[in-house]
């Protein structure tokens, strides 16, 4: 049995060798990817490829770090993608008519909100899993972006180019540098804030935090308000970079964030995870996705990859949920109670 | 069968988590014929031991021989093979098969149409295997039906019908009534006359002492000593378990008691709460005592806002109130330790700290946390509660039953400005130290003009710490009583209602 404490000892901090950190392996993943890929093309390493997989990995990283909180208050968004198509038509038909970008900002936050608080409040009120709801809601955002672009091509190029394109010092763009700013902020809501609490409370245990007086409704539905307020983030710089916006803009991209997510050690079971392995699934995602380019794979090619990967950690979080230390883990949880 | 076949023996067993040696060179054995109890503190490695020999954990060094054969490696379904089962208390049942079907899952009877399971057959062997046994029960009712106690008693019947020569069972009577509990023993003795090995873990001393026939005693990772049960005394057995002497029978302090502060009148929920009227006053102990299933859950979950009533009135100083929610009544000062630490309590996945916390920071205005007074505040719970934790991260599913409950009821303690503390079976699973620990935590809440209802299962608990006892049957609060005098045979009567 370990120690009892002195009472004026306080409780120390565990000591967590830094190979039991999920972030830690994707550090090294990346490492080794990015030397193997810099040795075969070394353009890899240049300077202006890096700026490069700073840029892509800035929408991602967004939807990613939104993803988590909901991901640890058990919730799950798959309509991410469609949402962002409607936004991304709904703004870009404004920019076009000459909207001011106040008003288009504005929009972008409140549609992507209210989409993603649909998906939320339906689940929780007819108390269906967010899963289905969202996979509902993704036809309806979608069909709505159809009808209103009645499926053409909106482009805004020369117009809102700031968000997606600005790098500062000519090297560190703009929407990285937000994304960053979001990363912090989540990790701030999770670790410091009593909603963080909370939303791990509610993915851990619903029955147990419904008894400690946390409200279960009001919880997940922020959880969605605040993945719905980066959904509409970073459908502005995803505009702001491509130009035009197309109702299919921003598919699949739901996948690829719920993909780092997982990898980045948060299980879709609720409860558990953190920013900081998210920030490395996404890198890893980026350096991949860039690799892939790189090493001149077929487009279609890479779509394979993707969907792989995504599997694969997918896998890799179901198994690590099983095994532990040589261990099978369901076992103990069932005799856990004695 | 001789009379000292040895089934199992464990040698230097050592099981290390992280930096801590839970098990130091353990040795262990269980003969044919014979009920071996393990008995020890929260925290003394019992669990770990006997998951240990279920294949569930494997050990840093040591060695397992089962039915003289040494293992080398083990696992959940090997040592199932081996026949050692192990009883846990809510798995391995599956609630929408009936119990025939759940005793031949995974090995089913063929009638002669291929994949066609032979229904009949399998129900005729399970109703006569569970008359052999004595248990009172359908082998085609549905397992969804039955109570915690009656599950138990399937998986028995299910090792049985697997072969099993040893089973394993990890404090099963902690959710179970008296009745129950009875029965269960009586089960085991059976058993034992078959033939059969059994490994039992309790921390209620007074049935290791009904059927043990060895009593190995565990602290801190070591083994204080194996002993035939005529060598022993419960004396004896406390001071090796605590390592110091403990007084076996609470003995409460009288408090002055003021006035009514909180009562319920006609408390009703269609077909598990009827008509039930009691107040509490300040400074009392109100126990409730019943059967399992008569309602007395139910009932505190009513007035904690966990469930709705259908009729009736809640008045709390003087004034009605309206609970629709759990939070309506932390706001109104009413505190609930549920019973069932594992579906209403812990947060698993999460560490010591943040279970401890959970609800002093709900009722705190903040939006940030206040870290180093989350710390300081655990650190002064972990103490008083002398909670056996290795350091803030370990996660609450780390820690050994009896400090996870510890845990839950520390997390409650910490509001201390509520005026009424609704404790459902506190010591569920604490051991005898710290039980005398809650106790007194429970008394120096009335000392301080709080108010307490206990639903308790434990008579003895129940006998030495309420002031007045409500006796809950099918739903009704049939006799309130005042406790001086009181008996454990009265009051089982009026459970039962004879
Ligand atoms: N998975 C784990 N990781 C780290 N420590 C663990 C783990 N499981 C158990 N422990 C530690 O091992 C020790 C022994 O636990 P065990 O569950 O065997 O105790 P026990 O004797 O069964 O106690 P109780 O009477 O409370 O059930 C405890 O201090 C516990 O914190
Ligand atoms: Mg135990």
């Amino acid at each position: 049995m370990p120690e009892r404490k002195n009472s004026n000892q306080v409780l120390q901090k565990g000591k967590k060798p830094l190979y039991k950190n999920q972030w830690f392996f994707l550090l090294l993943a990346e490492v080794v990817l990015a030397v193997i890929t810099g040795s075969i093309n070394p353009r890899f390493f240049a300077l202006s490829n890096i700026t490069n997989i700073l840029e892509q990995i800035a929408v991602l990283g967004i939807l990613a770090s939104g993803m988590t909180m909901l991901i640890i208050s058990g919730e799950i968004d798959i309509s991410v993608g469609a949402n962002i198509g409607l936004v991304s038509c709904v703004i870009a038909m404004m920019i076009k008519n000459d909207v001011s970008y106040f008003w288009v900002v504005l929009v972008a936050l409140i549609l992507a909100a209210f989409n993603s608080l649909l998906v939320g409040s339906s689940s929780l009120v007819f108390k269906a899993p967010s899963f289905i709801t969202s996979l509902g809601f993704l036809s309806v955002f979608r069909g709505t972006a159809y009808a209103i672009t009645k499926g053409v091509f909106q482009t805004i190029y020369g117009k809102f180019e700031a968000l997606g394109l600005t790098r500062l010092w000519g090297i560190l763009p703009l929407g990285f540098l937000i994304g960053i700013l979001i990363y912090f902020l989540a990790h701030f809501i999770l670790k410091y804030s009593k909603l963080g609490r909370h939303f791990y409370a509610v993915g851990s245990n619903p029955a147990a935090a419904y008894l400690s007086g946390i409200s279960i409704f009001r919880t997940k539905l922020l959880a969605f308000l605040i993945n719905g307020l980066m959904i509409g983030m970073a459908s502005m710089i995803l505009l702001s970079r491509v130009g035009a916006a197309q109702p299919t803009t921003g598919s699949g991209l739901e996948l690829r964030a719920i993909g780092a997510v997982v990898i980045g050690g948060t299980p879709l079971s609720g409860g558990k995870g953190n920013i900081l392995g998210t920030f490395f699934g996404v890198l890893l995602m980026g350096i991949i996705s860039n690799t892939l380019n790189m090493l001149r794979v077929n487009p279609y090619f890479q779509e394979v990859v993707f969907g792989i990967f995504i599997v694969a950690s997918l896998a890799v979080s179901a198994f690590s949920a099983y095994a532990g230390k040589g261990v099978f883990k369901k076992a103990i949880r069932q005799s856990k109670e004695g | 069968m001789s009379e000292k076949e040895r089934l199992v023996e464990l040698r230097n067993i050592v099981k290390i988590y992280g930096e801590h040696m839970v098990l130091k060179s353990v040795d262990f054995d269980l003969h044919a014929g014979e009920i071996h109890c393990l008995v020890g503190e929260n925290g003394a490695g019992k669990s770990t031991l006997i998951k240990i020999l279920s294949g569930a954990v494997s050990p840093e060094s040591g060695e397992i021989v089962i039915l003289g054969k040494k293992m080398k490696t083990l696992n959940p379904r090997l040592a199932i093979e081996m026949g050692i089962t192990t009883v846990y208390q809510d798995a391995e049942i599956v609630d929408s098969l009936t119990v025939a079907e759940n005793i031949f899952l995974g090995n089913e009877l063929n009638s002669k149409m291929p994949f066609k399971i032979d229904k009949q057959r399998q129900a005729d062997e399970t109703q006569k295997i569970l008359e052999n046994l004595g248990i009172d029960l359908d082998a085609n009712e549905l397992a969804g039906n039955l109570s915690t106690a009656e599950k138990q008693m399937v998986q028995i019947a299910k090792a049985l019908h697997r072969k099993a020569r040893v089973i394993i069972m990890d404090e099963p009577t902690s959710s179970l009534g008296l009745e129950e509990t009875r029965a269960l023993l009586t089960l085991l003795k059976n058993l034992k006359s078959q033939g059969l090995g059994i490994i039992y873990i309790s921390h209620y001393l007074n049935e290791v002492f009904e059927i043990a026939d060895r009593i190995t005693i565990l602290k801190d990772g070591e083994k204080m000593g194996t002993y035939p049960l005529q060598e022993v005394d419960l004396n004896t057995v406390v001071k090796k378990m605590v390592g110091r002497d403990t007084a076996l029978f609470f003995q409460r302090k009288k408090v002055p008691i003021g006035d009514v502060r909180f009562y319920v009148r006609n408390l009703t929920k269609k077909g598990i709460v009827e008509d039930v009227s009691f107040d509490v006053r300040a400074g009392e102990i109100f126990g409730i005592g019943g059967l399992v299933g008569s309602g007395r859950t139910e009932l505190v979950s009513l007035i904690y806002g966990a469930l709705r009533p259908d009729s009736g009135e809640i008045v709390m100083d003087g004034k009605t109130v309206v609970l629709k929610s759990p939070i309506d009544a932390m706001k109104k000062g009413i505190c609930f330790v549920s019973e069932d630490r594992k579906k209403y309590g812990m947060f698993l996945g999460r560490n010591v700290v943040e279970n401890l916390v959970a609800v002093k920071n709900k009722l705190s205005r903040r939006f940030l946390l206040n870290l180093s007074e989350e710390l300081r505040l655990s650190t002064q719970t972990v103490n008083k509660l002398s909670i056996a934790v290795s350091d803030r991260d370990q996660l609450i599913e780390e820690l050994s039953g009896g400090n996870q409950q510890k845990v839950i009821i520390g997390r409650w303690l910490l509001n201390t400005d509520a005026a009424l503390y609704i404790f459902d079976e506190p010591t569920k699973g604490v051991d005898i130290g710290a039980r005398e620990q809650i106790y007194q935590i429970m008394l120096e809440l009335v000392e301080n003009k709080k108010s307490i209802i206990m639903v308790s299962s434990d008579m003895p608990e129940l006998l030495s710490m309420s002031d007045r006892i409500g006796v809950m049957r099918n739903g009704r609060m049939t006799h309130i009583l005042q406790n001086d005098g009181l008996k454990e045979e009265d009051l089982m009567r009026l459970f039962i209602g004879v």
